[in-house]
């Protein structure tokens, strides 16, 4: 071979490779100038004691260190925040596979329910939380129904045992059609014959779903629960419009925290809290892979 | 060919994306380039800072005014942000709780210099009362030129005190006693705030203090301290007065519907009460708050300032004099319906003068006296967490969740910890 | 036979379903309904008690004030702007980058699809400061720039249409290949048409996180001029002298313009939706 060949031989196979680079090329610079370099920066910044206006100390992980041990109101965000996520969790889903059953049902209307539900999904968390502020308000829609059956009217907001359930509401009250509208989708995929043959072996409706139904939506059960579970944890525009945290840090969350310690002008500790939940959804993210390999 | 369209679709992108950076740099200028510089105010609808860009830009005809109308926490937050790197405006109104942070980390610009000593002509501490100048000094630099002053005084309606036959309170036991003859169920109570402005003002007012006069020691669990803080709880505890949590709403709705008859706030909330309650005129008036052992109250207000990494210093600093001309500071008055800091604008005629709507008389007399014993929060750089202890504290008591000993306890160890850092 | 001994039980059954259902839709709706009729209130009735169902007197003049005194209209137009670019955005390069992924092989292609993967798992947080700090660099900051750039693109579109690609049949892509079309000729004319349902759930997914988005503008803008819908609504939320019905018209004008775009798309949204979650 004369060397003329091999490097027609090379050229031509990159040649072969600009397209699918060129098509990949703008994604992949946007993800490491506008994703990647961040999360360098910002783990950079969480190991060390910085303002942003004075230069940054290094203090190797003291920021993690003090945020476990030193910081109450950080423990209280991690506590909140987890709270919120099971009560979520338990609630959002349970609803949205009880109403994608009953609209399973060959119910008329479908799209017009389906649509109720699901409308709230389609709404910003900022709307959300600034119509649910009103709905909450002491004189607002909730305590004058309380009030008109004869309860005391309820501090929803200013109540800190309370506050965090009422922004879960809210937030429960926004979540859960999504889940509805994938569970019904997914029950409308189960074959009917494994339903008919139940009934002819006497099987009532309970044992249908449970021998049935659930093991059929296995997957989309645990995709709904992983995704809300890592969403559900970065919770913050509805405690940023609706309780600023409050009372009493009772609403306070770990991305509310976080964005209180950047208004502080603490970059480095601000950042460690972001990793720490950085690292709490990997985790959650590995039990979804280990989950969907399982087949 | 199908390759070339693709190519050049996306250099086209890109350039475009590129070549549009450094499209906002701005070049330092020599005295008499034209120059922008930018302004933010967080004053809102009833601002005096958007009257003055006007006449300075004729007085100016080199500076262009770029003016931005935020409101207080987009302000904090945006500050937050560009003082971190970015383009901080110009000229930016300042809360006063904003310097310990600020300041301590060198955020904003040391105006001694940059004014040559004097403000319009005047000696910083001629055109000042000495803690207006004290409230604005950190380490022995001028951070920015106190524009508006803050100190909390009550107001009360003074309608229904008339109707029942009672006398203005001027000490704790006086404000106990009218604030239960006032009440009626939920009605016509005294508001309740649970954060560090109404806390700290219950403890000057017996002595008391947040921190030790060095800024080293949390004191605000002393004795005085918390006799007075339990002392402003029995008025919760009486039902006379009312916790102002999030869910009431604003606080300027509880004037309007009758469920706050008084309150303790600062100059600026007569401003409020005129544009959004305007039915309420001649009911309220104000007196210095009813004390322990002495007459106190927070410091704070306005203040305009440059911060560090701002392109147009002297430009800026322009603006802000002018802002300050005795002239111009009678406008935070009769724009806003706050208090001007400069001492001259205050004791003007313009100013100083009989309110139709607070039946008549002269708030400001009733300021100005508040103004003498008030005191600025400690400009520490660990304010922050402070604040965010003792007033955790204060909604813990006001919620009844602990006894006014436990809480500040708790809070002053956190404070502690955070002092220690 | 069944049928007929089981008929009064299944319309019991039936009616039961209704009943449920029909209920919990209001439920659901309320919130809507209240803040649309908060809307048309004046301020002093917006707490009365009893509260009223319906206002009474009805008035408009809270849609008017929040145009006339707040700029609405600016907020409108740049929410509609940021949205509708970023889309586009989407669109065009998550296709692109997704096709080439699915079905085209280049060195380091596994790799560097994981690679990007790695970013969904980052919550915008942990990004959000050292990212504003770029724009700052670059001189973005308050600009329509720092708005869009960074959303180009995202990972979470191309492992969506990934998905949808995969499933192609490659005898297609060869065909058009023998026929004579570049690669870009291939996925214009063969790929783009068959992804239509995944695209318009990407269109969809896109336009409405870029409608609601609200710490990224906030962070990222200083002036009224260039704030979208979100960003202004809740400062409207926040300034101490605004009325609760003014702040329910910025709520029903923020949400209006997404839910009539489900309302319009409703069909082929769902359909993408659920396929999205099903293969997964």
């Amino acid at each position: 071979m004369t060397v003329g060949s091999i490097t027609g031989h090379r050229k031509r196979r990159w040649g072969k490779y600009v397209m699918p680079y060129l098509f990949i090329a703008v994604p992949l610079l946007s993800f490491i100038i506008f994703v990647f370099i961040p999360m360098l920066v910002s783990f950079w910044w969480s190991l060390n004691d910085y303002s942003g206006i004075q230069p940054p100390r290094f203090i190797g992980f003291q920021n993690y260190i003090d945020l476990f041990t030193r910081d109450k109101y950080f423990l209280q965000a991690l506590r909140n925040t987890s709270i919120f996520v099971l009560l979520g969790m338990s609630i959002g889903p349970t609803l949205g596979l009880l109403t994608a059953i009953l609209l399973n049902q060959k119910v008329n209307f479908q799209a017009i329910f389906r649509t109720a539900y699901y409308l709230p999904v389609m709404t910003s968390l900022v709307v959300v939380s600034t119509i649910w502020v009103m709905l909450y308000n002491q004189n607002g829609l909730f305590n004058s129904i309380l009030h008109a059956i004869g309860i005391q009217p309820v501090r929803w907001l200013s109540n800190p045992s309370i506050a965090l359930v009422s922004v879960a509401i809210a937030s429960i009250w926004q979540g859960f059609g999504f889940e509805t509208v994938i569970f019904l989708a997914a029950l409308q995929s189960i074959p009917r014959e494994l339903y008919e043959a139940a009934m002819i072996d006497g099987a009532n409706g309970w044992q249908q779903f449970r021998y049935i139904t659930v093991p059929s939506l296995r997957f989309v059960i645990a995709f709904v629960y992983i995704y809300g579970i890592i969403g559900s944890y970065q919770v913050f525009d509805q405690v940023f419009v609706m309780t600023s945290g409050g009372p009493v840090h009772s609403t306070t969350t770990l991305v509310y925290y976080l964005f209180s310690k950047f208004q502080d002008l603490r970059l480095g500790y601000a950042s460690a809290i972001a990793y720490i939940l950085f690292a709490i959804l990997v985790v959650f993210s590995l039990i979804e892979l280990r989950l969907s390999r399982e087949k | 060919m199908r390759i070339n369209k693709v190519l050049i679709g996306m250099l086209l992108i890109m350039s475009f994306v590129l070549g549009a950076c450094g499209s906002g740099a701005q070049q330092p200028a020599a005295s008499n380039e034209k120059v922008t510089i930018t302004v933010w105010d967080y004053y809102g609808e009833a601002t005096p800072i958007k009257p003055l860009i006007e006449g300075f830009q004729k007085e100016n005809p080199n500076i262009t005014v770029q003016y931005e109308a935020l409101d207080w926490d987009t302000t904090l937050e945006k500050l937050n942000v560009v003082t971190t790197g970015g383009t901080p405006p110009d000229v930016v109104t300042t809360d006063m709780t904003w310097i310990p942070k600020f300041a301590a980390l060198g955020g904003f610009t040391d105006l001694k210099p940059l004014s040559g000593g004097k403000l319009n002509g005047e000696a910083w501490d001629q055109a000042y009362t000495p803690g207006g100048l004290e409230a604005i000094t950190y380490k022995d630099q001028i951070v920015a030129a106190l524009y508006d002053f803050d100190v909390y005084a009550l107001y009360y309606r003074a309608d229904l005190l008339e109707q029942k036959g009672l006398q203005v309170p001027k000490t704790w036991d006086e404000l106990k006693d009218v604030s239960l003859k006032l009440a009626e169920g939920d009605k016509y109570l005294y508001q309740w705030g649970a954060d560090t402005f109404h806390g700290s003002q219950w403890i000057y007012e017996n002595g008391g203090d947040l921190l030790s006069a060095d800024n080293k020691t949390v004191v605000f669990n002393s004795p005085e301290a918390v006799a007075a803080t339990q002392t402003y709880l029995d008025l919760l505890t009486n039902k006379s007065a009312i916790y102002w949590g999030a869910d009431q709403g604003e606080r300027i709705q509880g004037i309007k519907d009758g469920r706050i008859a008084m309150f303790s706030d600062g100059p600026y909330n007569m401003g409020i009460m005129k544009s959004a309650a305007p039915e309420m005129a001649g009911k309220w008036k104000v007196a210095l708050h009813p004390y322990g052992k002495q007459p106190g109250s927070y410091l704070g207000g306005t203040g305009l300032a440059i911060p560090a990494q701002a392109k147009q210093k002297e430009a800026a600093w322009k603006f802000i004099e002018y802002a300050m001309r005795v002239e111009n500071q009678i406008g935070v008055y009769t724009y806003a319906g706050a208090a001007p800091a400069l001492t001259a604008a205050l004791q003007s005629p313009e100013v100083n003068v009989a309110d139709p709507y607070f039946g008549g008389q002269k708030p400001f007399d009733v300021f100005l006296e508040a103004m003498k014993t008030a005191k600025h929060f400690p400009y520490v750089r660990q304010w922050n967490d402070i604040d965010v202890a003792f007033s955790t504290a204060m909604e813990q008591i006001g919620l009844g969740q602990k006894p006014v000993k436990d809480a500040l306890d708790e809070a002053a160890a956190i404070a502690t910890d955070a002092l220690s850092k | 036979m069944n049928r007929h001994r089981t008929s009064t039980r299944d319309l019991f059954g039936r009616f039961g379903i209704y009943l449920v259902l029909i209920a919990s839709s209001i439920l659901m709706v309320i919130p809507f309904y209240w803040s649309v009729s908060t809307s048309l209130k004046l301020e002093q009735f917006v707490f009365a008690s009893p509260p009223q169902w319906w206002p009474s007197p009805l008035t408009f003049q809270n849609y008017i004030s929040v145009f006339t005194k707040i700029h609405f209209q600016t907020y409108f137009f740049n929410s509609v702007f940021v949205a509708l670019v970023t889309t586009f955005a989407h669109v065009f390069f998550d296709t692109l980058a997704a096709y080439a992924f699915a079905k085209l092989t280049f060195p380091g292609r596994d790799k560097i699809f994981f690679f990007m993967l790695l970013g969904l798992m980052v919550p915008f947080q942990v990004n959000l400061i050292p990212l504003y700090r770029i724009m700052s660099t670059l001189s973005w900051t308050n600009t329509y720039l720092a708005l869009i750039v960074p959303n180009l693109t995202g990972v979470f579109g191309i492992f969506l249409m990934r998905q949808y690609l995969i499933s192609i049949p490659n005898d297609l892509l060869d065909a058009a290949r023998i026929d004579g079309c570049g690669e870009f000729g291939v996925f214009r004319r063969v790929v783009l048409p068959l992804a239509v349902p995944g695209i318009a759930t990407l269109i969809i997914l896109t336009f409405m996180g870029t409608w609601n988005d609200f710490l990224w503008p906030r962070i990222v803008t200083s002036s009224e001029a260039l704030y979208t819908l979100p960003v202004g609504l809740a400062q409207l939320q926040m300034k101490n002298t605004s009325n609760e019905a003014q702040i329910m018209a910025g709520t029903v004008l923020t949400a209006l313009p997404m839910i009539l775009v489900f309302l319009f798309m409703q069909r082929q949204f769902i359909e993408g939706m659920t396929a999205g979650a099903l293969k997964e």
